[in-house]
């Protein structure tokens, strides 16, 4: 059995909880220079149909910590735009002996029609309006690394959540994990809809923010300009800005949040974003350990097996 | 030649006959039936005890995809898909490549569709309703009325222009030609691909609200009350339509409407993983919305059952969910899926179910179909169902040539054994041989 992450919604609390420690026992040794569990014969493919910057050089830098090899497919070089189908470009991936795939593309569901083909272990990198696990468990991360622990918190999601594969992951993991997650947005972004996720919903801002201990932003994509979901970024900064003004409602120890790319000056203000409850750079930083536990844990083969735990010195995966 | 069908449960819903007898076939047409035939000699003796003997099926919506679409479907594995489901007409939809929307491609598909080598059911064409089926300019309905087409359709491209839909009305009401109306406001559709609610959130999907097809299943209604044209509403999903329809049948417009066995049997929930094949127009719906289409059904708002036959090659459904096309293969389950969701859970008769998917859709669409009365047909149209026949639908096993269908694996009690069009066209592999013979006088 292959271990896929392609959604956060998939996951039981045991295997979260294990893919967290996994991340926080990586940081420190990173952090403290010890040998990490290493990978090999192995080659990861990194397949972005989507642009994606900061989430492909944070698998990079995973794979490259354990040693695991890597090899880069950008959507414009790739045989999709000669009209093969997802499908096709998978198997051939598949018998060209990659060993997983890391994966993003703009259709949700992608990830999960190439796990179903791939044959090795699959890992969303965000897949549409769906689900970004990796993005969640980073901030999980951060969170506990401040808060101690997820439950019993209270995380306002703040804008985009309709569209927002960020807020999908985000609300299956805190969710899951005991805290109380908040959608705060107006009704076009944060529509009735959403009563699948069972987030409470608040359409003013200040009331959403009441007495949290998290705010996470989300990036608005100018998309919805077009679409008439907002009549102006302008108005919507007005009306769900994070900054001084707003974060007076939230907790005084509030962690102040962002997925990235920030849109400085619309979802969030300088205070918010530069201050000191802001844990940005963090989600940053701890984004490229949860993407190490995400590789280890997917190339990790099944429970019950003699191999060693990477909390034990210079272990190395077999194949 | 003369072909005996003994022993059954003769059901016409025309007539309103129920009862256990015999039905006669002689020269390609029904000569005799009733309770009393006392006939035991024919050149061929089917014993149909413990089945019932019905109209052929008659099916207001199949895409035979041929011509332009081959590789999907033809006309001779749709229509041998047909029979093997118990239908002996059938009606095609236009949005073939080129859509059906001239005279000449009315003439192939009927000459096609009655050559040797295909199922040997009637192909009744639906002409579109635009050129192209673009929306822009109403076809040449009066020389498609004489190429033989039963009603006007632009299908899953709906006529969003009120005006031109007001004027094709105005025409096809002159024409006694009934309007096929697929209800969707294609504004508030776009770009959706899932029932706009639960799942589409949990999936990150763009979803098409119910007003979608609720603000379109009233603006056609209020067309039709108005232009006195017959309009028939396809695929009905929502509560809120089935109440539109309701509303406006009892202003006496002239509407009529039908349902696909996908839209009370599967709710959104059955996408679960990006499941392409539970991708359907409109989309699936609720429970609460089966609920009240079941109580349409039995109460008579929903007038009748279309399989919607809609087969797509498996590279087109393997895709990610938003690629995929809208659909799916169905035309041997309606049967099974229709006597098990609707029969067996006591939501019809046995006289209503077989109404619904023979008697009233042939009423609907003028076809010479959907009755066992002696010589009221120039062709025998029978099928024969075994109600109580357990199996499991293997799409492996089907006829058409593709198997999209969101019907694989599902356990079914009611099969189609038999299919006469004239003389028999489809004889099911779980017929017992020993029930078919040739009578001791013959032999």
């Amino acid at each position: 059995m292959n271990k896929h992450l392609t959604a956060i919604r998939h996951l039981a609390l045991t295997e979260i909880e294990e893919l967290l420690e996994l991340s926080a026992d990586f940081k420190s040794r990173i952090n403290q220079d010890k040998a990490v569990p290493e990978i090999k014969n192995k080659v990861l493919g990194l397949l972005f149909f989507e642009d994606s910057t900061r989430t492909r050089v944070s698998f990079e830098q995973a794979a490259h910590f354990l040693k695991l090899k890597t090899a880069n497919f950008a959507a414009t070089s790739s045989s999709m735009n000669k009209g093969e189908t997802l499908k096709d470009t998978i198997l051939t991936l598949r018998y060209e002996r990659l060993s997983g795939l890391v994966m993003r593309h703009r259709q949700s569901g992608a990830p999960t029609l190439a796990a179903k083909f791939f044959g090795g272990p699959v890992i969303n990198a965000g897949d549409g309006s769906h689900e970004h696990p990796t993005q969640a468990l980073g901030d999980a991360l951060t969170i506990i690394e401040r808060k101690g622990s997820l439950k019993g918190l209270k995380i306002a999601i703040v804008g985009d959540v309709e569209h927002s594969r960020v807020a999908r992951s985000n609300y299956w993991l805190l969710s899951k994990a005991g805290a109380e997650v908040r959608f705060v947005g107006p009704r076009t972004l944060v529509p009735e809809s959403t009563t699948y996720l069972s987030a409470q919903v608040f359409h003013e801002l200040t009331l959403g923010l009441d007495g949290v201990d998290v705010v996470m932003a989300l990036r608005l994509q100018k998309e919805r300009m077009k679409d008439g979901m907002l009549s102006s970024v302008h108005e919507y900064a007005k009306m769900y800005q994070i900054n001084r003004e707003a974060l007076q409602f939230a907790k005084p120890d509030v962690l102040v949040m962002h997925p990235g790319p920030l849109n400085r000056g619309i979802e969030m203000d300088d205070f918010a974003a530069d201050g000191s409850s802001s844990v940005i750079t963090d989600q940053v930083e701890n984004g490229v350990f949860v993407r190490m536990a995400a590789l280890y844990w997917a190339f990790h083969e099944g429970k019950g097996e003699s191999q060693e735990k990477p909390t034990s010195k210079k272990t190395a995966v077999k194949s | 030649m003369t072909t005996l069908l003994k022993n059954g449960r003769l059901l016409d819903p025309r007539q309103n006959r129920d009862e256990i007898g015999s039905l006669l076939i002689e020269d390609n047409q029904i000569v005799e039936i009733g309770s009393d035939l006392e006939i035991d000699d024919a050149d061929e003796v089917y014993d149909c005890t413990g089945y019932w003997i019905v109209p052929g099926l008659v099916d207001p919506q199949v895409h035979l995809r041929e011509p332009g679409e081959e590789h999907k479907e033809t006309i001779a594995t749709g229509t041998q898909a047909a029979a093997a489901g118990g239908f002996t007409t059938i009606c095609c939809m236009p949005n073939t490549k080129p859509p059906l929307d001239n005279a000449a491609l009315i003439d192939f598909l009927m000459d096609k569709s009655a050559s040797p080598g295909s199922g040997g059911v009637f192909v009744a064409p639906v002409g579109a309703l635009t050129v192209g089926m673009k929306g822009e300019k109403l076809t040449d309905l009066y020389a498609l009325k004489n190429a033989g087409i039963v009603a006007a359709s632009d299908e899953g491209f709906p006529l969003q222009n009120a005006k031109l839909m007001q004027q094709a009305m105005e025409f096809c009401f002159q024409l006694d030609l009934p309007i096929m109306a697929h209800c969707e406001d294609s504004s508030l559709a776009a770009g959706g691909s899932l029932n706009e609610g639960g799942m589409s959130s949990l999936l990150g999907l763009r979803g098409i609200p119910r007003t979608a097809e609720e603000i379109a299943v009233m603006r056609n209604c209020l067309l039709s009350l108005n232009t006195g044209c017959r309009v028939h509403i396809m695929r009905v999903s929502t509560w809120g339509a089935v109440e539109i329809i309701r509303l406006m049948k009892s202003l006496g417009a002239p509407i009529t409407c039908e349902i696909s066995p996908m839209h009370f049997t599967f709710t959104e929930e059955a996408i679960g993983e990006f499941d392409t094949r539970f991708k359907i127009t409109p989309p699936l719906r609720t429970q609460a919305d089966i609920e009240i289409l079941l109580q349409a059904l039995a109460d008579g708002t929903i007038d009748c059952i279309a399989s919607d036959h809609s087969p797509h090659a498996s590279y087109e459904v393997d895709v990610p969910f938003e690629e995929a096309p809208f659909g799916a293969a169905t035309l041997e389950a309606i049967v099974g899926v229709t006597l098990t969701k609707l029969y067996h859970a006591n939501v019809l008769t046995p006289i209503q179910t077989i109404d619904k998917l023979s008697s009233t859709p042939a009423k609907i669409l003028g076809l010479e179909a959907g009755t066992l009365e002696p010589m009221e047909l120039p062709i025998a149209q029978v099928a024969v169902i075994d109600p109580t026949f357990e199996w499991s639908f293997d799409r492996r096993r089907t006829s058409s040539k593709s198997k999209n269908t969101p019907f694989h694996g599902m356990r079914f009690k009611g099969k189609n054994m038999l299919t006469f069009f004239g003389s028999e066209i489809y004889r099911d592999a779980d017929f017992p041989s020993e029930a078919r013979y040739k009578s001791a006088m013959y032999a």
